[in-house]
């Protein structure tokens, strides 16, 4: 067998190698596997992705929020704020008709009249005096400040 | 519907740098095209921002035309009224279509694995995402978005071409598209592949250069899956690495430098370690071929204007990093890490993959540049992560994902060595 036909069938070997690997990590990334997934990261791992639930949660709660209003979005730790980069970085490009700020501009010392105007509370609830709920979903709340 | 047509408004690219390859196959001449006609209409807009020029249809389509029209002067006087090739070409076309069987076959997994979520990058909604957006709501580079201080997460100086060809067919569309982002990680996969094709074929003949672009075709898919790489810049960056790495090995001449130039510019302009790659290129350059080296110029400028723009607007971050300290008491830490994830959890198969053929190679004087790449950018992998006080966390999340390219030069190389 010449040398030129050996490299041939290592690369092809190796290329259909890969093609299986890859099958593989298609398989193990569930199912279902002809359906349109519901969001850009259904099956990115083997687990739900840190950022599904405010994908799904911002869909259901940007039409409930006045264009242009100032808004936060993180999961709330023991019902109170927390800086969570995931959520709220997220929420910067699911809702760009509205202005978000950091999570900590929902923090318990800030009076009703200091606090953002809607927090989208991811997964858990949140407890802070100067909020009221709006709506519930599956995967989380939107409040709204008592003003 | 919509996604698929927000994807092909990006194909209107193609435009922009159809002048760039005359002398390819239709497929190579389109996937050239359209990673060249990404970095001339990235840095039209990257212009049109600092003139204060706001984005519109018409301001980036009629230059698009122009460009077009060109490339269609230049391609149609040469072959007017030429011969119509035979029987012979038509054979030759057949059995070249059963050799790119396979590639197809790889090129329609890799677009089941974008358009079913199964290789989305987190990054696309940290951060890709939300800049494209914002750039594209403001028809403009928005600097006062990238300045707001609660956003320095999102890396307010780095390197804008991702951003700006979501932009694009944001604006020929009306609308941004998630999915649309997604599904532009098997387009710069294809002009990767289709472009390395093209251009190895020369030398290789169109048998071998077919088989060793399904192997890097097999090899990005995988990567993208294993890295989650689509909807982030590490595909546009592969595309422009490949293109670059494949110009300057495979190819001579005056058209092989354009086009490595462009790549390389556009590789610069798209991420930080787009900018190490050239760097990377022109060390490998000095020993193998110094001649060539000219062709890192449009990049130096292309990033400089840019550096330069960022530091005007107060956004200079990860560029005025060069102060931080190496941290080599991280070094086994990196290694480790680093050492795992690049097993790929398939007990180091792409590894295997791109070097199996290399072992039986001849003509390794060919393979001198994109192996000198390749040892490189393992080298500057490491020294980024040595800049971080706790890299393990990184490591995991980006590895997979940047030791694409050396695993890519590695493929370059085994098909440079087949010669």
């Amino acid at each position: 067998m010449s040398r030129d036909a050996l490299r041939q069938i290592v690369a092809g070997a190796a290329t259909l190698a890969l093609c299986i690997a890859l099958l593989h990590r298609y398989y193990v990334r569930r199912g279902p596997y002809f359906e349109k997934p519901r969001t850009i990261v259904e099956h990115v791992d083997i687990i739900d992705h840190e950022a599904r639930d405010v994908i799904l949660l911002a869909r259901e709660v940007a039409p409930l929020i006045p264009p242009g209003a100032q808004v936060t979005c993180f999961e709330p730790v023991d019902g109170k704020h927390q800086y969570d980069g995931i959520n709220y970085l997220s929420a910067v490009g699911l809702l760009p008709n509205h202005q978000v700020l950091p999570p900590f501009a929902a923090g318990e010392d800030l009076s009703a009249a200091e606090v953002v105007e809607y927090v989208i509370a991811v997964r858990e609830p949140f407890d802070h005096p100067a909020y009221s709920v709006v709506a519930g979903f599956p995967t989380g709340y939107l409040y709204k400040a008592r003003r | 519907m919509n996604e698929l047509l927000w994807v092909a408004a990006s194909l209107l690219l193609v435009a922009f740098g159809l002048p760039l390859a005359r002398s390819f196959d239709l497929p190579g001449r389109i996937a050239v095209a359209f990673a060249g006609g990404t970095v001339i209409a990235g840095t039209l807009m990257f212009a049109m921002s600092v003139l204060g020029l706001k984005w519109s249809r018409a301001s980036l389509l009629i230059p698009a035309a122009g460009m077009l029209l060109w490339a269609l002067l230049r391609w149609a006087r040469p072959r007017w009224g030429a011969a119509i090739p035979g029987g012979a070409a038509d054979r030759d076309r057949r059995q070249e279509w059963r050799r790119s069987t396979w590639l197809l076959l790889i090129f329609a997994l890799a677009v089941y694995g974008a358009a079913g979520a199964r290789m989305t990058c987190g990054d696309l909604l940290y951060f890709w995402g939300p800049k494209a957006i914002h750039f594209f709501e403001a028809r403009a580079i928005d600097v006062e978005f990238l300045r707001f201080p609660h956003y320095y997460l999102m890396h307010p100086d780095y390197p804008p071409l991702q951003p700006l060809a979501l932009v694009w067919s944001s604006v020929m569309t009306g609308r941004f598209s998630w999915w649309g982002a997604v599904l532009l990680a098997p387009l710069y996969l294809m002009a990767a592949v289709l472009a390395f094709r093209s251009l190895a074929a020369p030398r290789l003949g169109a048998e071998k250069a077919t088989a060793y672009a399904a192997l890097l075709a097999a090899l990005l898919t995988f990567g993208f899956t294993a890295g989650r790489a689509a909807g982030g810049a590490d595909p546009m960056l592969l595309m422009f690495e490949v293109i670059a790495l494949s110009a300057l090995t495979f190819g001579a001449g005056r058209e092989a430098t354009i086009i490595a130039s462009v790549a390389l510019a556009g590789a610069a302009f798209t991420k930080v370690e787009g900018s190490a790659f050239v760097v990377a290129i022109v060390i490998a350059l000095l020993f193998v071929n110094r001649r060539a080296v000219a062709a890192a110029l449009p990049a130096v400028i292309l990033i400089g204007s840019w550096i330069l723009f960022a530091r005007h607007h107060g956004l200079l971050d990860s560029y005025a990093r060069a102060e931080k300290p190496l941290l080599f008491d991280r070094l086994g830490h990196v290694l480790y890490m680093g050492g795992w994830q690049a097993s790929y959890r398939v007990m180091y198969l792409p590894w295997i993959a791109a070097l199996g053929p290399l072992a039986f190679g001849r003509s390794f004087r060919r393979a001198a540049l994109p192996l000198i790449v390749a040892a490189l950018s393992l080298g500057y992998t490491v020294f980024f992560y040595l800049h971080e006080p706790e890299p393990l966390w990184w490591i995991r999340a980006s590895a997979e994902r940047v030791l694409l390219t050396t695993l890519s030069c590695l493929v370059v190389a085994s098909a440079a060595a087949s010669e």
